[in-house]
């Protein structure tokens, strides 16, 4: 671990009233991620990484517990949600195993849109998006839609999206689910590359192993905690 | 960055088609409404322009736009006697049929007084005015005529010396201006066995005299128009006038009430009905589009919330969209009426405080519309962008 704590969970709680009962996604979680920390989350399905990181990334609210960003508690069991859409906008970036870029913007357009939301003049904002497409070697497919992009491009296209504020944390779920082993590698190589060049502490979950070795640290959840 | 614009060019086919549909119900509410404004102007053509202020017709009658009216031949020497009269004009008005080219026509004969009458509240497009002769007729264009044409009427031949544009009757058809004298004479055809079977009724044998027609003749004078002298006073020369008990006094704004609340009443009705018909339908078609456009977008607002998007931005999305639909229909809908109303056989009148109206009613729909769209844009949670 390098730097302070991005992100903190204290006791992350999760649970969901069913038919049957009450099922506990996820039960009590503790962990932090440092600045510049690549972090593997793995685990068999249900075992409450993806509900981990809805939490971490303030689109659930958690039963019980705490999420803390950068020092400053952001998430408890009584916090708005809908309040949290400006910590979302300027500290996290998400990525997800669909790329989910808009399909009516190019690829340059979608970066951009992050950065426009975020107050950025137009002008400078697809400066920096051209900018962060280059450094993904994207330069060459900035103007092209979304449907004519390849996943792994796709995929990029949302990387740098997610980067465009230079949100300390970045939140990645199953992004290589989708893609071939070199794509999917390339994309994990990527996610290595911003960790360490720009200080960015990154959770990934996946059930990938063949880039195991790109983390800094590996995480398993199993019925929502973490194995020991 | 306009998302709602970028939208729309992503797919503008689609866009333009719904953009269309839109414009061909507001085409349909233009139409309507601008009928009913063609219906009411023709109706009120003679009446506003003839430049009467008081229509003197038969008496307990509201003629002659309202209901049959024959005054007797001498009214308007009567009427010209009363003090504070300007002038009289002996009118009429018919509907008749006739033959030209081989085919069958239909015109409104209007008798009008020349040469008291100098036409001078009518715009001839071609041709000139009624000179003091008979057998000539000014025709509106509608009827198919041409200055110089040639056409039957009764016995008698009427030759085309002017035209006019726009002079129809409520019911549309073209007017037909001769002078009264020809207009009774139109009037009062009939075959020869009606000649005979009145004499017959009559007893007479047959041997007219030199003033009077061996078969009873009814006069075909609807009205008289009056102008007063400028200083007189209506209400006195009015009450003269009604005093005599044959014939009844009306206003211009009467002549109007009477045309407007009793004759186009129910077609004015009927009209006004489908036009809030089909105002109705274009309402909850555009919701229904908007609607529609915003569930197709659900993913994309999940989205734009999960990255931050402040809820002005989704709504901007919506609204903006809702807005470019109705504006593209308006106009599209004025350039598509402008190209095909000018074809309609009865007239469409375009006003611009109707289609200043319009544009308001279709930007509340629009706002409605969005609103709603928006209101289920707000229900959208940022992790649906997972679902």
């Amino acid at each position: 671990m390098s730097g302070a704590p991005v992100l903190s969970a204290r006791g992350l709680t999760r649970h969901y009233a069913s038919g049957a009962g009450v099922v506990r996604a996820l039960d009590g979680v503790s962990f932090d991620i440092a600045a510049g920390e690549l972090v593997g989350i793995f685990g068999p399905s249900g075992s409450g990484k993806s509900t981990f990181l809805m939490l971490a990334g303030l689109l659930e609210r958690p039963s019980a517990g705490e999420v803390w960003l950068g020092g400053q508690r952001v998430s408890h069991a009584g916090v708005h949600l809908d309040g949290l859409r400006a910590t979302r906008r300027r500290r996290i970036g998400f990525v997800f195993q669909r790329a989910n870029l808009i399909p009516f913007l190019s690829a340059i357009e979608n970066v951009a849109l992050s950065l426009e939301i975020a107050d950025v003049a137009p002008p400078d904002a697809r400066h920096h998006a051209r900018r962060l497409l280059e450094a993904l070697d994207l330069a060459h497919r900035a103007d092209s839609l979304p449907a004519r992009l390849s996943g792994g491009e796709q995929q990029r296209v949302a990387v740098a999206r997610a980067l465009a504020n230079g949100p300390p944390l970045i939140l990645a779920d199953e992004p290589t689910a989708a893609l071939d082993s070199a794509r999917s590698r390339q994309v994990m190589q990527l996610f290595r590359r911003i960790a360490t060049t720009r200080g960015t502490a990154v959770a990934v979950v996946t059930h990938d192993p063949r880039s195991v070795d790109l983390f800094d640290r590996i995480v398993e959840f199993e019925d929502g905690r973490i194995k020991k | 960055m306009n998302l709602a614009f970028k939208d729309a060019c992503h797919a503008p086919a689609r866009f333009a088609l719904t953009s269309f549909g839109v414009a061909f119900l507001l085409t349909a509410v233009i139409g309507m409404v601008g009928l009913y404004r063609g219906v009411v102007e023709d109706a009120l053509l003679i009446i506003e322009r003839i430049d009467a202020d008081l229509w003197v017709v038969q008496g307990e009658r509201a003629g002659p736009f309202a209901e049959a009216s024959a005054v007797a031949a001498d009214v308007d020497r009567r009427v010209a006697g009363v003090p504070g009269v300007a002038d009289v004009r002996r009118f009429s008005q018919f509907s008749q049929q006739f033959d030209f080219a081989g085919r069958m026509r239909r015109a409104t004969v209007t008798g009008v007084d020349v040469p008291a009458d100098d036409g001078r509240w009518l715009t001839l497009i071609a041709g000139r005015w009624l000179g003091a002769g008979r057998y000539e007729a000014v025709a509106d264009a509608v009827t198919g005529l041409r200055i110089g044409d040639r056409v039957t009427l009764a016995r008698d031949v009427y030759e085309i010396v002017g035209l006019t544009r726009g002079m129809v009757d409520s019911a549309g058809d073209g007017l037909l201006f001769v002078v009264i004298n020809d207009a009774t004479v139109i009037a009062q055809r009939r075959t020869s066995e009606e000649i005979h079977l009145a004499r017959a009724a009559h007893g007479s044998s047959g041997a007219a005299s030199a003033d009077t027609s061996s078969v009873a003749q009814d006069s075909k004078i609807a009205a008289v128009l009056v102008r007063l002298d400028p200083a007189a006073d209506h209400a006195r020369v009015r009450a003269a006038i009604a005093r005599w008990g044959d014939v009844a006094v009306l206003s211009t704004a009467e002549q109007r009430d009477l045309m407007l609340n009793a004759r186009l009443w129910k077609l004015r009705l009927q009209i006004l009905a489908f036009t809030l018909l089909i105002l109705l339908i274009t309402a909850l078609v555009v919701s229904l589009i908007v609607y529609t456009m915003t569930i197709e977008k659900l993913h994309q607002i999940a989205l734009l919330k999960l990255i931050g998007a402040r809820e002005r931005v989704v709504a901007g999305m919506i609204g903006q969209q809702a807005a470019l639909i109705g504006f593209g229909g308006f106009l599209a809908a004025i350039g598509v009426s402008r190209l095909i109303f000018p074809l309609f056989p009865r007239r469409v009148v375009l006003l611009p405080s109707d289609l200043a109206l319009l544009a308001l009613l279709l930007a509340v729909i629009c706002a409605v519309a969005a609103f709603v769209g928006i209101a289920r844009a707000s229900r959208v949670q940022a992790r649906e962008v997972l679902s």
